[in-house]
């Protein structure tokens, strides 16, 4: 999979949330990096709707944690932005097993890489003209492999 | 005879409320909030938001308890928050009004968060109209409700499809170096500003956009950028203009699609509810949108739009009225809850 991709509408990173989809696996973490409206929610939006969840994702800001059923896998939505400090399992409230699901958290860089071994950080802009971009950068040699050799 | 007297229980956040309900009528409303534990930590942390109910539950029922003059043994039934929320917050309200309503030998009633927003008027202005419609607008929230009748039949008619009202509120105020919760400054610096200075845009309002739901995302990422833009350009940040402005959005946004709703639903009777609703811009243009389309608009004071248990009582007390049965003692916490479940 292309590791920087340019992304001019939010369906266009929806459509990317859509990709890495297709290549998840129960138990992976998916950190999402990047300023207020770079695309993260659109991002995860893209990944729950492929992914077939039942409702639509919105922001879990204020609810820190929400998961989604009905998918190929479950789908834990994680918003850490009004999280301090290191978060552990515990803090986040989650109620279902991250080894069973997707974890996608939003602004979680230096809280949260600890809830797997490896995992793949997807980092977010938003340039100038509105066009936002995303870099896939791995954690890990599986995420490394899974990713593949393509720049 | 003597109307019920009811006991309600709300943890859903970061607030233990415990209220007191006889019929329509409130006799108190105690309420612990955990936000200064929280800020130790520079956000709320569930963990300790599910600690800090814990500590807080039994001194916030005698407080309660005493301030309407009542003992336990006077209480009739007990209503509790059952979802939406924080699942482990959710937990604390509901072990305590288990055991109170098992100890007391009366019925336990799980409701609906944001149902008891709505109930919470009547406290106030008296039996609710129905068929109403309800605005919904806090930090969680943002959903309009066409309420048929409070105690069986609620029907979600549109939500926020990516961002809640109240968190567009606090994502702005941290553009604009306010603190948390971002309400209460905006509105604040609002006063001074002018809300047409600069057209910040309005989600979802286009001719083939969903008519009744909300999108505030688009809204948080132009205010960033406006500020931005400024900041890189060497400018001064308008800040009381930028805060009018999106208010003004937000604001115009939320009463243009309520009154749309009660008009295509042949509906005279609008609620706001939620933290949001406290705002004074939100309040004003509803009131000025309400009256010319002749819909009667209910606003409780902001004291009972913020979390409370007097709203959870107030809910509970309608059914016990409607005789709606109680719920089952294995009632769990439901995070996402779902609006057409008024009593889980």
């Amino acid at each position: 999979m292309k590791r920087e991709h340019v992304l001019p509408t939010p369906e266009d990173t929806r459509a990317l949330g859509a990709a890495l989809a297709g290549i998840v696996r129960p138990g992976d973490l998916v950190v999402l990096v990047g300023p207020l409206g770079a695309g993260k929610t659109a991002l995860t939006q893209g990944i729950g709707a492929a992914l077939g969840v039942r409702e639509p994702v919105t922001s879990p800001t204020f609810v820190i944690a929400r998961v989604h059923r009905g998918g190929r896998l479950p789908l834990v939505h994680v918003d850490a932005y009004r999280l301090g400090g290191v978060a552990d399992v515990d803090d986040l409230d989650l109620d279902a097993s991250t080894a069973e699901s997707v974890t996608v958290v939003e602004w979680g860089q230096g809280l949260v890489e600890q809830l797997a071994d490896e995992h793949l950080e997807v980092r977010l802009d938003r340039r100038d003209d509105d066009v936002r971009t995303a870099v896939l950068v791995p954690h890990g040699p599986g995420w490394e492999q899974r990713l593949g050799d393509q720049p | 005879m003597t109307e019920p007297l009811v006991l309600g229980f709300e943890t859903s956040c970061d607030e233990t409320g415990v209220g007191l309900v006889r019929g329509r009528t409130l006799l108190s409303d105690a309420l612990a909030t955990s936000m200064a534990e929280h800020e130790r930590f520079g956000g709320v942390v569930p963990e300790i938001a599910s600690r800090a109910h814990l500590e807080a539950m039994v001194p916030t029922v005698h407080r309660a308890l005493a301030e309407a003059g009542v003992q336990a043994s006077d209480v009739d039934a007990v209503a509790v928050t059952a979802g939406p929320g924080l699942t482990g917050a959710l937990l604390v309200g509901l072990a305590a009004a288990k055991a109170y309503a098992l100890a007391l030998d009366v019925p336990l009633y799980g409701v609906n968060h944001l149902a008891a927003h709505v109930a919470v008027d009547e406290l106030q202005h008296g039996a609710l109209e129905e068929p109403s419609m309800a605005l919904l607008v806090s930090g969680g929230h943002s959903s309009l409700l066409l309420v048929p009748d409070l105690s069986r039949d609620v029907v979600s008619l549109g939500r926020t499809v990516d961002d809640a009202a109240g968190e567009a509120f606090d994502k702005v105020a941290r553009v604009l170096g306010m603190p948390f919760p971002g309400g209460p400054p905006i509105d604040r610096a609002a006063r001074e500003g002018d809300g047409s200075a600069i057209a910040f845009p309005r989600g979802l309002t286009g001719p083939r956009d969903a008519p009744y739901d909300f999108s505030f995302s688009g809204l948080k990422t132009a205010v960033a950028r406006w500020v931005e833009a400024r900041e890189r350009a060497g400018e001064p940040v308008p800040v009381a203009d930028v805060a009018a402005s999106f208010q003004e959005a937000v604001a115009d946004v939320l009463t243009a699609k309520a009154v749309r709703a009660c008009r295509d639903h042949g509906v005279d009777h609008l609620v706001l509810g939620g933290g949001v609703a406290a705002n004074s811009r939100l309040r004003a243009l509803a009131e000025e949108r309400c009256a010319a389309a002749g819909i009667v608009l209910r606003v409780p004071s902001p004291r009972l739009c913020t979390d409370n248990g007097a709203m959870v009582a107030a809910l509970g007390s309608r059914l016990v009225a409607a005789g709606v049965a109680p719920s089952a003692p294995d009632l769990g916490a439901d995070s996402s809850l779902p609006i057409d479940v008024v009593r889980p």
